[in-house]
């Protein structure tokens, strides 16, 4: 018995110390805040103590930012990593803010004018880049000819698993057998000299300068990434910006480069917080830059509101559409498809529930890209011709139609508040009653490539801003990325033809005709185009908001407060 | 104590079968279930045969009995968890769950320390006012907290505590820094990020241990050395300190194991909605993206504490409750 009132004994005091210490805590930490006021919260706190002050006139810029999947830039397909890795890491070329392709770690863009490109009898293309002199590591070590070499055969080496190495480095010669597992080295990368890398491709293709700015061609440090398993947590990049700290779910610090090639940053720290809500934190303090979201932006986006002035927002290569699976009844159709889209009205849509914060979209290809056509003309609304086309169509009428759903992926009790729009306007507009099928994002790009779904909502963010990285791969039917299955002989060879043609606004108009049918033929329906809406505060300037993942956070400079 | 070491021997013997079975149908579900993680990684990339040569190189396109011996294979023989596809591409699944799990931890130790002792108090109080309104009072209202959910709570808290009065901290955790081996980790519990997560996973929790103390005051109070005690002439207090508690409070040790399971349901909500990095978030995470090494990791390590807690308690038992003897069990 005794034993028994010891152990409870003991057990009843840890727990009432253990209380006393929660108590303490609550109150100590209740206390704090009156005498520090409600505006300073943990962010502040953990600066002080830990990394030596922080906030704008530490030189510190603050962001929201998302977890990465990863930093190693061979592997990476989402933007959340992207936002790290085009800092940290650089290739042989890059994009500018504007989206203009500029010689990063090369000294200059080839061409034929200069002598880098040269067009061979058989076809292929040999590209000649001379790397800078003074491009280095983030260790210091200068980038030679065989670190290019082995990044490009890394990226599309089997065994580093990268899903897009074949999208974007598949025109090089060899990068098919060494993706095969059929070639050990790439032929088509040769170190000619310690500072010359030597590219040849298949055949003349036109954009493929663009492909090389994006991470799968980026250059990562050969005795780091053999020798360091984990080297991917602090890599040795030659982008503007190091890596400093990754806190797994909680914050990545980026410190300036000041060796950075191109010129070196002028905020010495970004630090990027992965956690809490953003227009909380901004309010708060606690960081300089935040996206808006669509609760929060009529209120921003009022004139009368303080947080207006500090409203920025930007356009991005980026395009949401309904797509119709052109194998799957009733959409094998192109009359009903196009019936669907004329029962569509995108400008109530965009006025009524997103307050006119997301620009309609009426063509496939997005301002900002060279062929984009004012003119392009998807089908209007129109409910009058919608139902006219209808009993037109081979199914007669609403009452020929079988079961259609419109998938969407999403897992919440309720839909998009676009989509319940889109479903509401062909029920009135033409009389047929369309399912939402909503499903997880894990299943649903997969189910739509696998052409499960009649018709989708989805969207497609440009990795460059070259038209075939949205009108190849996804409209020529050949493309394994067709998720309409829409095929026409006629589009097929104006895209191909397109691809190729070296004469830029010869390849605008093959690109504008084919853009034309296919919106005519309608198996993708155009509903909006990428916007971004951000807050930024006074102090910060250059911030800039490019239409796409590109480097620019050197550009950016803190006012002295 | 021969029989309480056979009895343990016994126990213990039990807890690879319960594994192994745990992991076979974890392995299972998920290998069968739709979408898989290199998929979801390819995202609007999706080429089959881009995704297929990804999967061999990984040993996804073998039968899933085979992938399941080689992951039983690695775990047996050199501890490894396996690797992370989606949510820390090739990281180890160890160093990804053995900081969350410190991270977990720390709300869910001061749940459990705010948890009992007011449900001990609430339970005694509500027994010995047996029969006026002040009884079912205590308890309803305890009852009330437990019966909204979390996700209604925590809003509401965040909505009061964090937008309107500014008190606590936007985000979702922080604090003072320890190293744990492959990073560092915040010790919330020393910081103002500790109150939310640590009242929302205690307080649906006091109800159930008020309400068994009270149950079990009640029968303690009618017992033969109770009415002797106050026979004695003892102050109540002591009455109640001495001859009540100690025997009401025994049934609560197993009630200590299955608290941990509230709390890690409560995990899930809490985590997720504060973006706290513990294990509760990174598994909606990994379910979500299918990571399967992280969720077989999280299932099993998870399991394994049940049931180890289970035992301890079992044993502990024997210990505080000298009645108990699980030797004699069969003989007697």
């Amino acid at each position: 018995m005794n034993r028994v009132i010891l152990v409870i004994m003991g057990l009843m005091a840890a727990l009432v110390v253990a209380i006393g210490v929660v108590v303490v805590v609550l109150v100590a930490g209740g206390g704090e805040d009156e005498v520090r006021g409600p505006q300073d919260t943990t962010g502040q706190e953990e600066n002080g103590t830990e990394d030596g002050g922080g906030g704008p006139a530490a030189g510190e810029l603050r962001l929201l930012g998302p977890e990465p999947l990863s930093l190693d830039p061979h592997v990476i397909t989402e933007s959340a990593s992207a936002v790290y890795v085009v800092e940290i890491f650089g290739g042989l070329l890059t994009l500018d803010p504007e989206l203009q392709l500029q010689a990063d770690l090369a000294q200059e863009i080839p061409s034929e004018a200069n002598g880098g490109k040269v067009i061979t009898a058989d076809g292929t293309v040999t590209y000649t880049f001379h790397l800078r002199e003074n491009a280095l590591f983030h260790d210091r070590k200068p980038v030679t000819a065989d670190d290019v070499k082995y990044s490009l055969e890394r990226a599309a080496d089997p065994a580093t698993q990268s899903l897009v190495a074949e999208f974007f480095l598949g025109d090089i010669v060899g990068v098919k057998e060494k993706l095969a597992g059929e070639a050990t080295e790439v032929r088509g990368v040769q170190a000619v000299d310690d500072l010359t890398v030597a590219i040849t491709i298949e055949r003349d293709l036109p954009s493929f300068l663009y492909k090389l700015t994006y991470p799968t061609a980026f250059v990562v440090d050969q005795r780091q990434v053999e020798g360091d398993p984990n080297w991917s947590r602090r890599p040795n990049g030659t982008g503007p910006y190091k890596l400093e700290q990754w806190r797994l779910g909680e914050r990545i610090i980026l410190k300036a480069n000041d060796r950075y090639h191109l010129g070196a940053p002028k905020v010495e720290t970004v630090r990027f917080l992965q956690a809490g809500s953003g227009i909380t934190l901004y309010e708060a303090g606690d960081v300089d830059v935040t996206g808006v979201a669509l609760d929060d932006l009529q209120r921003v986006q009022d004139p009368a509101d303080p947080l207006n002035a500090e409203y920025r927002s930007g356009t991005s290569l980026a395009i949401d559409y309904i797509g119709f699976n052109t194998n799957s009844p009733p959409f094998d159709d192109p009359t009903v498809r196009k019936a669907f889209a004329m029962a569509i009205d995108k400008e109530q849509i965009a006025s009524a529930i997103f307050q006119g914060a997301i620009p309609v979209a009426n063509s496939i290809l997005m301002p900002g890209m060279a062929a984009y056509n004012e003119n392009a003309r998807a089908p209007e609304f129109n409910p009058d011709e919608a139902r006219r086309l209808l009993e037109e169509s081979k199914y007669g009428g609403p009452e020929g139609l079988p079961t259609i759903s419109l998938a969407e992926s999403g897992t919440g009790a309720s839909s998009g508040p676009g989509t319940a729009a889109i479903v509401e306007m062909w029920r009135d507009n033409l009389g047929v009653e369309v399912e939402i099928e909503q499903a997880e994002t894990a299943t649903f790009f997969q189910d739509v490539s696998q052409g499960r779904y009649q018709a989708f909502l989805i969207g497609w963010i440009m990795d460059y801003p070259a038209e075939d990285d949205i009108l190849n791969i996804h409209l020529d039917s050949e493309s394994p990325n067709n998720d309409t299955f829409y095929k026409n002989p006629q589009v097929d060879d104006l895209l191909r033809r397109a691809l190729l043609e070296p004469d830029q606004q010869q390849r605008i108009q093959l690109y504008q005709q084919a853009e034309q049918i296919i919106l005519d033929e309608v198996p993708w329906f155009p509903l909006f185009f990428g916007q971004y809406h951000a807050l930024v505060k006074p102090y910060v300037k250059d911030y800039l908001i490019p239409p796409a993942i590109v480097p620019r956070l050197r550009f950016v400079t803190l006012e002295a407060q | 104590m021969q029989g309480l070491f056979a009895y343990t021997l016994r126990r213990l013997l039990w807890v690879p079968l319960v594994l192994l079975v745990v992991s076979f149908f974890t392995f299972t579900i998920t290998r069968f279930g739709p979408g898989d993680p290199v998929t979801i990684l390819a995202g609007q990339y999706q080429d089959p045969e881009v995704i297929e040569r990804v999967k061999q190189e990984r040993g996804l396109d073998q039968p899933f009995y085979e992938q399941y011996g080689i992951y039983m294979k690695n775990l047996l023989t050199k501890g490894d968890f396996g690797t992370s596809i989606t949510i820390q591409r090739d990281f180890k699944v160890w160093d990804i769950i053995w900081p969350r799990m410190l991270v977990s931890l720390q709300p869910g130790l001061v749940a459990l320390v705010i948890a009992f002792p007011l449900g001990i108090a609430v339970g005694i109080f509500a027994a010995l006012r047996q029969g006026t309104w002040m009884d079912p009072f205590s308890i309803g209202t305890f009852l009330l907290l437990q019966s909204v959910p979390v996700l209604v709570t925590l809003p509401l808290l965040v909505l009061i505590f964090v937008v309107k009065l500014g008190w606590l901290p936007a985000t979702g955790w922080g604090g003072p820094r320890v190293d744990v081996g492959p990073q560092d980790i915040a010790l919330g519990i020393f910081s103002r990020h500790i109150i939310l997560p640590a009242l929302v996973l205690s307080l649906p929790g006091v109800a159930g241990i008020a309400r068994l103390v009270r149950a079990t005051t009640l029968s303690v109070l009618g017992e033969d050395y109770v009415r002797t005690a106050r026979a004695k002439g003892l102050p109540e207090l002591t009455v109640v300190s001495r001859h009540v508690a100690r025997n009401a409070l025994l049934p609560l040790v197993t009630v200590v194991g299955l608290s941990l399971i509230t709390l890690l349901e409560g995990a899930f909500f809490t985590e997720t909605i504060l973006g706290i990095p513990g294990i509760g978030r990174l598994g909606v995470e990994a379910a979500q993206s299918r990571d399967y090494d992280v969720i077989l990791a999280l299932v099993l390590i998870l399991a394994a504490a049940f049931v180890v807690a289970n035992i301890v308690i079992d044993i502990a038992y024997t210990f505080i409750d000298p009645r108990i003897r699980f030797g004699a069990q069969r003989s007697g």
